[in-house]
This record gives C-alpha cells, sequence and structure tokens, in this order.
C-alpha cells in the first residue's frame, strides 16, 4: 500500500476518534421512521371491529418498545458502543418476522360488512406498502447493526495502536 | 494575510444615535490593530461594521483594495471571536472546530488535517473529544480561536475575547494570542476596554471615546505622546494626574504648585504665558524627594512599587495626586512627603489636545 493510501486510510480512521458514527444513528432513525409509517398504514382499511383483539394490543405494545429500544441504539451507536449494535441485529430481524403478523393476517382475512358484502381486510396495495415499510425498517438496522459493529471494531484496534505507538514515541 | 482600509466611516441607527464619526485607518498586512476605550465608544460597532453585522451608514471599506462595504458577512472572508464564545454545547470541540468546514461541503479528511492543525498550536489536541461544558473559560476561548483559525480567513475579529476571563486566565490567554499572532502572522483587529490588552497585544491601538477616534499609534506613542487629556487619562494604570496651573515666567504656578520648568518646556508653552493650562504628570514619573509637598492620605504597597494617595500641599487642601514609588514605603495617614515631577505633559485648557512642541 503507497504512503498515501496509509495515510488516508490512518486519517479516515483517526477521524472516527473525534467524529459520531452519524451513519449508523441515522439509519437507526431512518428505521423508526418507516416503522412508524408501518403502523400508520395499518389503520388505512377501514375493516369494522377485525383489529379490536388483544393482538393489537400487543402490537401497539411493540411498536412502543421498537421505537424506544431503537433510539437508543441510534444514540449509543452514534458514540461506538458496540453493545447497541449488537442489539439492532434481533430487532431488525424481527422486523422481517412481523411480515407474518398483522401485514399477512389482515391480508388473507376477509370480513362481511352491514350490506352483507364480503370484502378483503387488507388490499394487496396496502399489503406491499406494509410489508416493504417492515422491510426497509429491518434493512435499515442491519446495515446500522452492521456499520456499527464494523466502525467499533476498527476505532478499537486503531486506539489499541495508538497506544502501542505511543510509549515507543515516549521512550524515543 | 489582508489589507484594510477604512474610509470616512459613519454609523447611524435608525433613531438618529451616531455610534461611530468619520473613522478613518489603514491597516497593513499582519498587523495587530487593538481598538481601545470605555464602554459605549463604539469600538464593537465599528468591529461589527468591519465584519458585516452592522450596516455601514456612510464610507468606504477596502480590503485588499476591494470595496466591501455593501459585501455580505459571509462573502467578507473574515473570521471573528466573540466574547461569550458562541460555541455549540451539544458539538464536540472537534464538530466546532469543523463547523464552517462542514458547511462549506470540504473533503472530511482536508477538515480533520485543518482542525488537527489549529488543535495543535491552540494546545487542544487532547480536548477535541470533549464538549464545550467540559472545559475551562480559557479552553473554551482557545476553541473559538480555533474555529477562526481552520477557516484560514484573509481578517481576524476579536470582540473583548477575554473579557469572561479570570485576571490570571486572562493574562495567559493574551499570551496565547500574542505567539498566535506571530505565528500566522495575520492581519487582526481585537476590541477590548481593558489598557493593559492594548497596550501588551497591539502593533497599534486606536483609542476611541464617544464614537470618535480621540488618537491611532504605536502603544508607546499613546503612553509616551497622549494626544488629549482623555487618552493620557485612560492610557496608564494608575491613570495620569491632572492639575489646573498658571504658565508665569518660566514656571507652573498654582495654589499648591511652583514647578520650575526646563528650557524646552520654556520653549513650548512660551504661547501660553500667562494663561492657564493642564498639567498632567504619570504617577510612576514622580519621584520622591523635590520642593513639592504633598500630604498622604491612603499607601498601597503591590512589592516591587508603592502607590501613595494624598493631596498637594503640607496642608493637605490641594487637588488629589497618586504617586507610584519604587520599593515598600511604609508612610501612614497624613504623612508628609516631599515629591518631584520627572516627566510632564502640557495639555491646552480649552481645547483638552497636547502642548506640542513647534516643528521648526
Amino acid at each position: 500500500m503507497s504512503a498515501n493510501a496509509n495515510e488516508l486510510k490512518f486519517i479516515r480512521r483517526d477521524r472516527m476518534r473525534y467524529e459520531n458514527n452519524k451513519l449508523s444513528s441515522n439509519l437507526a432513525i431512518i428505521a423508526i421512521v418507516f416503522n412508524c409509517f408501518f403502523f400508520i398504514s395499518i389503520y388505512g382499511s377501514n375493516v369494522g371491529n377485525f383489529y379490536y383483539t388483544l393482538m393489537m394490543g400487543a402490537s401497539i405494545v411493540y411498536n412502543l418498545l421498537f421505537m424506544l429500544i431503537v433510539f437508543l441504539v441510534a444514540e449509543g451507536s452514534k458514540s461506538y458502543h458496540i453493545g447497541y449494535s449488537y442489539i439492532a441485529i434481533p430487532v431488525g430481524i424481527l422486523q422481517f418476522v412481523r411480515i407474518l403478523g398483522y401485514p399477512r393476517i389482515a391480508h388473507t382475512a376477509t370480513i362481511s360488512l352491514a350490506d352483507d358484502s364480503i370484502v378483503n381486510v387488507m388490499g394487496n396495495a396496502q399489503f406491499t406498502r406494509t410489508v416493504l415499510y417492515l422491510c426497509i425498517s429491518g434493512i435499515c438496522l442491519l446495515l446500522s447493526a452492521a456499520i456499527g459493529i464494523y466502525k467499533c471494531r476498527e476505532l478499537t484496534s486503531h486506539l489499541k495502536e495508538l497506544e502501542a505507538a505511543s510509549p515507543k514515541a515516549d521512550a524515543a | 494575510m489582508a489589507k484594510l482600509s477604512l474610509q470616512h466611516l459613519d454609523k447611524i441607527y435608525d433613531n438618529d444615535v451616531q455610534a461611530v464619526y468619520d473613522f478613518n485607518m489603514e491597516v497593513e498586512d499582519g498587523e495587530l490593530i487593538v481598538l481601545v476605550g470605555p464602554s459605549g465608544c463604539g469600538k464593537s460597532t465599528t468591529l461589527r461594521m468591519i465584519a458585516g453585522l452592522e450596516d455601514i451608514s456612510n464610507g468606504k471599506l477596502l480590503l485588499d483594495g476591494k470595496d466591501i462595504t455593501q459585501a455580505p458577512a459571509k462573502d467578507r472572508d473574515m473570521a471573528m471571536v466573540f466574547q461569550n464564545y458562541a460555541l455549540y454545547g451539544h458539538m464536540t470541540v472537534y464538530e466546532n472546530m469543523a463547523f464552517s468546514l462542514t458547511l462549506r461541503k470540504e473533503n472530511p479528511n482536508v477538515i480533520y488535517k485543518k482542525v488537527l492543525a489549529a488543535a495543535e498550536i491552540l494546545d487542544l489536541t487532547s480536548q477535541l473529544n470533549k464538549k464545550p461544558s467540559q472545559l475551562s473559560g480559557g479552553q473554551r476561548q482557545r476553541v473559538a480561536m480555533g474555529r477562526a483559525i481552520v477557516r484560514n480567513p484573509k481578517l481576524f475579529l476579536f470582540d473583548e475575547p477575554l473579557s469572561n476571563l479570570d485576571a490570571k486566565l486572562r493574562g495567559s490567554t493574551r499570551r496565547e494570542i500574542l505567539l498566535l499572532h506571530k505565528r500566522l502572522k495575520a492581519t487582526m483587529l481585537y476590541v477590548t476596554h481593558d489598557q493593559t490588552e492594548a497596550l501588551t497585544l497591539a502593533d497599534r491601538i486606536v483609542c476611541m471615546s464617544m464614537g470618535h477616534v480621540q488618537q491611532i499609534g504605536t502603544p508607546l506613542e499613546l503612553y509616551d505622546s497622549p494626544a488629549n487629556i482623555f487618552v493620557a487619562s485612560f492610557i496608564g494604570l494608575p491613570p495620569m494626574n491632572f492639575f489646573n496651573v498658571k504658565v508665569e515666567g518660566g514656571k507652573l504656578t498654582s495654589s499648591t504648585l511652583s514647578v520650575e520648568l526646563d528650557a524646552e518646556d520654556k520653549a513650548r508653552l512660551k504661547a501660553y504665558e500667562g494663561k492657564e493650562i493642564t498639567l498632567g504628570v504619570r504617577p510612576e514619573d514622580i519621584g520622591e524627594g523635590g520642593q513639592t509637598k504633598i500630604k498622604v492620605m491612603t499607601n498601597e504597597n503591590l512589592g516591587l512599587n508603592t502607590l501613595v494617595h494624598g493631596h498637594l500641599g503640607a496642608d493637605g487642601k490641594g487637588e488629589q495626586i497618586t504617586c507610584k514609588f519604587r520599593g515598600w514605603c511604609e508612610y501612614k495617614d497624613g504623612d508628609e512627603v516631599s515629591i518631584r515631577f520627572n516627566r510632564m505633559h502640557f495639555f491646552d485648557k480649552e481645547t483638552t489636545n497636547a502642548i506640542v512642541k513647534e516643528e521648526k
């Protein structure tokens, strides 16, 4: 590797000592935003009392917990705390698992209206939209975690290198 | 580096209050100019006009020959350091220093190099990932200076940057600014009301009062040859003593004073024979032993010097006077002390201007 490339690599790694991990943090925030889009769009269909179940209560509680946890992940990964990035992995995977919950259940369910007509609870377009929101949210979280872990490891090894180099400098 | 020209600058506010009158000055490349004066004299207004934070009512402002009178602040290529630091509390020192460059969308690697270079100059390298709240006042002011340095501006403007610091820190930060100026060789304009800062930092001082420039000169010129009573009283600590005296037959006389003039002073005051003038004597130009008597009021020992406050005349009924004697003096209240004036300044009583030797 040329001296210039080495210098650039050093600068890129050393910058992490002073700059926040904004990329990981912003990706986590985007994950929250798309999760919001998801649960807002769930109520897009007016389907009587289909959603008035215990499962919807659980879903609401999970959404609140999700926002809290992912916000903490955003703040933690911003300051290179690797633990928060690890937390983002299962939460991100759960976003994909959630597709099997309401989007799928509502998409396959039908309900009879007052005029005895039978309609789908969730149409194809709404289903695609909700699945897309959950997928984007999940992808953002997994990316946030991957970038966070990579940067944390790189920063740790850089700091170790600097620490190892400093006694030599003192001795010199 | 930059050359700044201020031509007949006026500042008149909307309510017709005029803050600055006909300000003229040429600032050379790499000069450190200090604007000094009491509160409300127009020094900060002048600086803000230069920075583009205040409109210029009349006159012209040229930077390197280019007219920037109407140019917006962002296009003037000047960096200003404020008294209250103006740092972003939620950002680290690094981010604060890098902020202006980030706004300009500079390459992050270039920003890194510039910030680290500035931090090295200001001895802030170990503080880069701290928040401003974790720093002392002096360090915060250094960060504010660092933010100015990374921009590499043509002109540095300092608006009373040391006013928020305690006396000890002010002294050390002042020395740092001086070293910074020597290192960067940058053109700097510095506003202060502290004459010590002005005398120690400046290549040239601009002394202002009530919106008017009173005198522009080197610190020594202002100290040694003040243009008028205002400058004489403002520059120097403790301030100069002033006495109303009459010029009579080669002597300066009053009810409590009688001072013999030398040939040079006689010639200088020839036109004032029989008239009243103001005599100015700096406390440090007064020595012990002589024909003039004072009655001691208080005595302040400063270690190397002693400040003796008293009244002229053996009966102590004359004008108040402050003397600065060398060494440790143990005068008591009511003691009679003989003094002599080693050096005197003369001012016209009506115009308050200094009476200077007429050029042949």
